[in-house]
């Protein structure tokens, strides 16, 4: 490996900016990291650099362990956005400093400097002052100054940031030229996408730094694990969809998707699914379609864009509208649909214009946690719970939908249960849960009035059964608070002359499963005595903490449970349950 | 005209109005007293002009004023470069505090900071106590008068070289230490070419000002013939002699030098700016 990190983390007064990122970069590849301003991704290139220290994990080059070595000594190459040239230096004098730093002859500097700039293709500028190029010439002389003592590595921060898009694609372009013909192991820090998927064999998307997904280019784009990566890469059109054993259906239309994972028979659940503009097929009516009929919709708004022609449709259909998640998660539902130039001609539309939409294919996004669904027991009630703080935020955060549901007595057979439910604390809470799952919900979320976000999330299951579904729901959760985990494993009171490997073992299994599978660096505690006790106790140590919870017997949420839901004030408690005899297909995080 | 056409559109007009105004001024402040002092220096015959200003005790005060104060100039170039850089680059409980004693010598009526010198460095001072055993003494001697001048053009340095500083981007610290170099190569090769030009204003504005200082010295210098008198000093005395040409010759002398040493620093400044080439 050229670059390996492992398990970096970089604190800025105690908030993690870098959160356990590992990464490893292979010879001569070009690795972008990709993501929104403030993801951390230029605070993990300076560490590569040496020019930030971390506060936990390694970083090694080439098989060297750099972690503790100065920047200076590493021996890597580093271009800045801002060109960060010496102003009072000729380019001549810029591009040899790292040259006489090392007290090479005069003449080798000479050789290597014309190389050099004939590699950028600035041959015969050697004598201007910085103050005399243009920005895309200044950002030539500072790949080629940082390239001039042979590094093993080269790090560009967001080297593309102050040009114009015309010089901004040309310098693109020499810089792959450049790395191709040196070989040479580069990691590139952007926000464009469009950069990362012109220049990157490899992309890593990070996102409140952690690092969400890492992928080429391609399989990011049509196979992403997160919403984060689905939306950030590309537009993504997000639709809630229902996956039983027979199939995925859109509203009530039957569609096939990519990702589907099997399900297991008579449990229904919600499912996340991503279809890209282009992926939208458009026609005058149903039967002209060549793909899976979704709806019909109206045309509200044609873009010319040059090359593509994009449209903003509404769904006619009400039941289907309802399944979009629009951008803030509710009310502005609308799809996204770019057409060729081709596609336009053969048929012209105009606003308003009514259409039937098929989608030529659709991802289905690995996620167990889709939507969210207040009840309680009035609407006014249900309305009332999902304007809670902790609701609203993580809804936002996930660009997901809050559904009401009034569900007054708890009795007859209620319409299934999409998504996350949310009910209310209180002394109800624990017969409610336990109706709730009797009737087919999966993850149910008790919500005390008024409770913080947290900022430390503990996480228990009772069964090793519910293991893989609760640290999935934990990782996804997780991925939209900034908050500790913390895995409470809990052994009852020992019995003389018993030992407890097993226990041990239990909590490194799950820490090890939740960084390899859900990238979800979690401490573990252990705790000895009775379940319900020692999670009452260690909720109670600080002010925003939060359970999540997995259980695979519904009664134990009935009764086992009463006291630590009834508590006031309480916390919120997510409750995972996946009855003892599923072992249905991996659940990865998302 | 034609400068003035070729000029950038002013947000504000009026170029006519504020250049005679700025003209009016200049001669009335600066332009007019300076030439009385001139004509009533041209009043004496060249004989007795070239007696007064090559006078050994003339002679002696010019080398005292101008080395003395070239010496306070220097000294606050590297400490008020420190002060500024500590000022700058650190944040420590107090900053603001210190910040705000760098303007104290600008309010400080000037008599009141020589007392005070004095008093803390003459022999039974609370410094002074402790250098004399050591032979060291610096009240009534040159030593003093260039700690007077150093103390009195402090803030011209520091708070020339601050904005220079805060402009010096960490970038390139970055970028010159991921390229191999030590701090000191960083420090002497770009660090110190970056901030030059401020260093060197605030070395002229700190020279030109203790040139002309007059209050605080004559307190700690002692003020004897020939060893700590300083041309001011010296104008004083002839004018309590009602020696008013002898006093005007002797300005005229600090008067030239001064100009022509500004105007090289100047001159040296365009043209270390015309090198930077500050362009962003």
């Amino acid at each position: 490996m050229s670059i390996a990190l492992d398990q970096v983390t970089k604190r800025y007064q105690e908030q993690p900016v870098v959160n356990d990122v590992s990464i490893e970069v292979a010879e001569g590849e070009f690795f972008v990291l990709l993501g929104p301003s403030g993801s951390g991704k230029s605070t993990l290139l300076r560490a590569i650099a040496g020019l930030t220290g971390i506060d936990h994990g390694r970083i090694s080059l080439h098989g060297r362990d750099v972690t503790h070595v100065r920047a200076r000594d590493r021996g890597v190459g580093l271009v800045f956005q801002n060109y960060a040239l010496f102003r009072h230096m000729s380019v001549a004098d810029n591009i040899e400093f790292a040259l006489r730093v090392r007290r090479m002859k005069a003449t080798d500097r000479r050789a290597r400097r014309k190389e050099l700039l004939k590699l950028v293709a600035l041959e015969g500028m050697d004598e201007r002052l910085p103050g005399q190029l243009s920005g895309g010439q200044q950002q030539r002389v500072a790949v080629a100054r940082a390239l001039a003592h042979k590094p093993q590595v080269l790090l560009l921060d967001e080297p593309f940031g102050a040009l114009d898009a015309k010089i901004r694609e040309e310098l693109r372009r020499t810089i792959r030229a450049v790395q191709r013909e040196l070989g040479i192991t580069t990691v590139l820090v952007t926000h464009d996408q469009e950069e990362a998927f012109a220049l990157a064999d490899t992309i890593g998307v990070m996102n409140h730094g952690r690092l969400l997904e890492v992928g080429n280019p391609n399989d990011l784009y049509a196979q992403p694990a997160t919403r984060f990566v689905a939306t950030f890469l590309g537009a993504a059109n997000l639709l809630l969809a229902r996956q039983g054993a027979d199939g995925i259906r859109f509203g009530a239309t039957p569609v096939s998707a990519a990702g589907a994972e099997p399900v297991q028979a008579g449990r229904e659940h919600e499912v996340v699914a991503v279809l890209r503009p282009e992926e939208v097929e458009i026609a005058g009516a149903r039967e002209q379609l060549n793909s899976n009929y979704i709806a019909r919709a109206a045309v509200e708004e044609i873009v010319f864009t040059g090359a593509l022609e994009r449209l903003r449709v509404r769904l006619l259909d009400e039941p289907c509208a309802a399944q979009l998640l629009g951008p803030s998660g509710n009310g502005d539902a609308r799809l996204e649909i770019t057409r060729t130039q081709h596609e336009r001609r053969s048929l012209p539309l105009s606003q308003g214009a009514q259409i039937a939409i098929g989608a030529r294919r659709l991802h289905v996004l690995p996620t167990p946690l889709s939507s969210f669904l207040a009840c309680g027991a009035t609407e006014a009630d249900a309305a009332a719970l999902a304007r809670e703080p902790l609701l609203e935020s993580l809804s936002t955060g996930m660009k997901t939908r809050v559904g009401l549901r009034a569900i007054d007595g708890l009795t007859g057979t209620p319409a299934p249960f999409a998504g996350v439910a949310a009910i209310a604390g209180g002394d109800n809470a624990a017969a409610t849960v336990e109706w709730l799952m009797r009737h087919g919900a999966s993850e149910v979320l008790v919500l005390p009035h008024n409770a913080p976000s947290p900022n430390r999330v503990f996480i228990h299951w009772t069964d090793e059964g519910a293991r893989r579904a609760t640290l999935a729901v934990a990782a996804s959760l997780l991925r939209h608070v900034s908050a500790e985990a913390v895995y409470l494993g809990i052994v009852p009171e020992s019995r003389p002359g018993s030992t407890r490997p097993a226990p041990m073992r239990a909590l490194l299994d799950a820490r090890s499963e939740a960084q390899q599978s859900h990238g979800l660096e979690m401490r573990t505690e252990l705790a000895i005595g009775e379940t319900v006790t020692e999670l009452t106790r260690n909720l109670s140590t600080g002010s925003a903490q939060m359970l999540v919870l997995g259980i695979t017997d519904v009664t134990q949420a009935g009764s086992a449970y009463r006291s630590l839901l009834a508590a006031q004030p309480g916390w919120p408690v997510l409750i995972v349950y996946r009855p003892a005899d599923s072992r249905a297909a991996p659940e990865i995080a998302a | 005209m034609k400068n003035v056409a070729q000029r950038e559109p002013s947000v504000i007009p009026g170029f006519g109005i504020t250049l005679g105004f700025t003209t009016f001024f200049l001669s009335a402040i600066v332009l007019l007293p300076l030439s009385a002092l001139v004509l009533k220096a041209a009043g004496m015959d060249w004989s007795r002009f070239i007696d007064v200003i090559a006078s050994p005790r003339a002679l002696a005060s010019y080398r005292l004023s101008f080395g003395a104060s070239l010496v306070a100039a220097g000294l606050n170039m590297v400490f008020g470069f420190v002060l500024a850089w500590t000022l700058v680059r650190y944040d420590f409980p107090g900053r603001r505090l210190v910040d705000a004693i760098i303007d104290m010598p600008f309010a400080l009526p000037t008599a009141v900071s020589g007392i005070a010198l004095t008093a803390i460095f003459s022999a039974n001072g609370w410094i002074g106590q402790y250098l004399e055993p050591h032979g060291i003494f610096v009240a009534y001697t040159p030593i003093g008068i260039t700690v007077a001048l150093t103390l009195i053009s402090m803030p011209f340095v520091v708070r020339t070289v601050q904005p220079a500083l805060q402009e010096v981007q960490r970038d390139l610290e970055d970028a010159a230490e991921t390229l191999g170099a030590g701090r000191f190569y960083v420090f002497r090769r770009i660090i110190v070419p970056t901030v030059l030009p401020a260093l060197l204003t605030g070395f002229t504005l700190a020279f030109a000002r203790a040139v002309g200082e007059y209050g605080s010295v004559v307190f700690i210098a002692g003020n004897k013939a020939l060893e700590t008198e300083i041309t001011p000093l010296l104008i004083y005395i002839k004018l309590e002699e009602f020696d008013y040409a002898g006093a005007a010759a002797l300005g005229c002398v600090m008067l030239t030098i001064s100009f022509v040493m500004l105007l090289a620093i100047n001159l040296l400044q365009v043209w270390g700016r015309k090198r930077m080439m500050v362009s962003r």
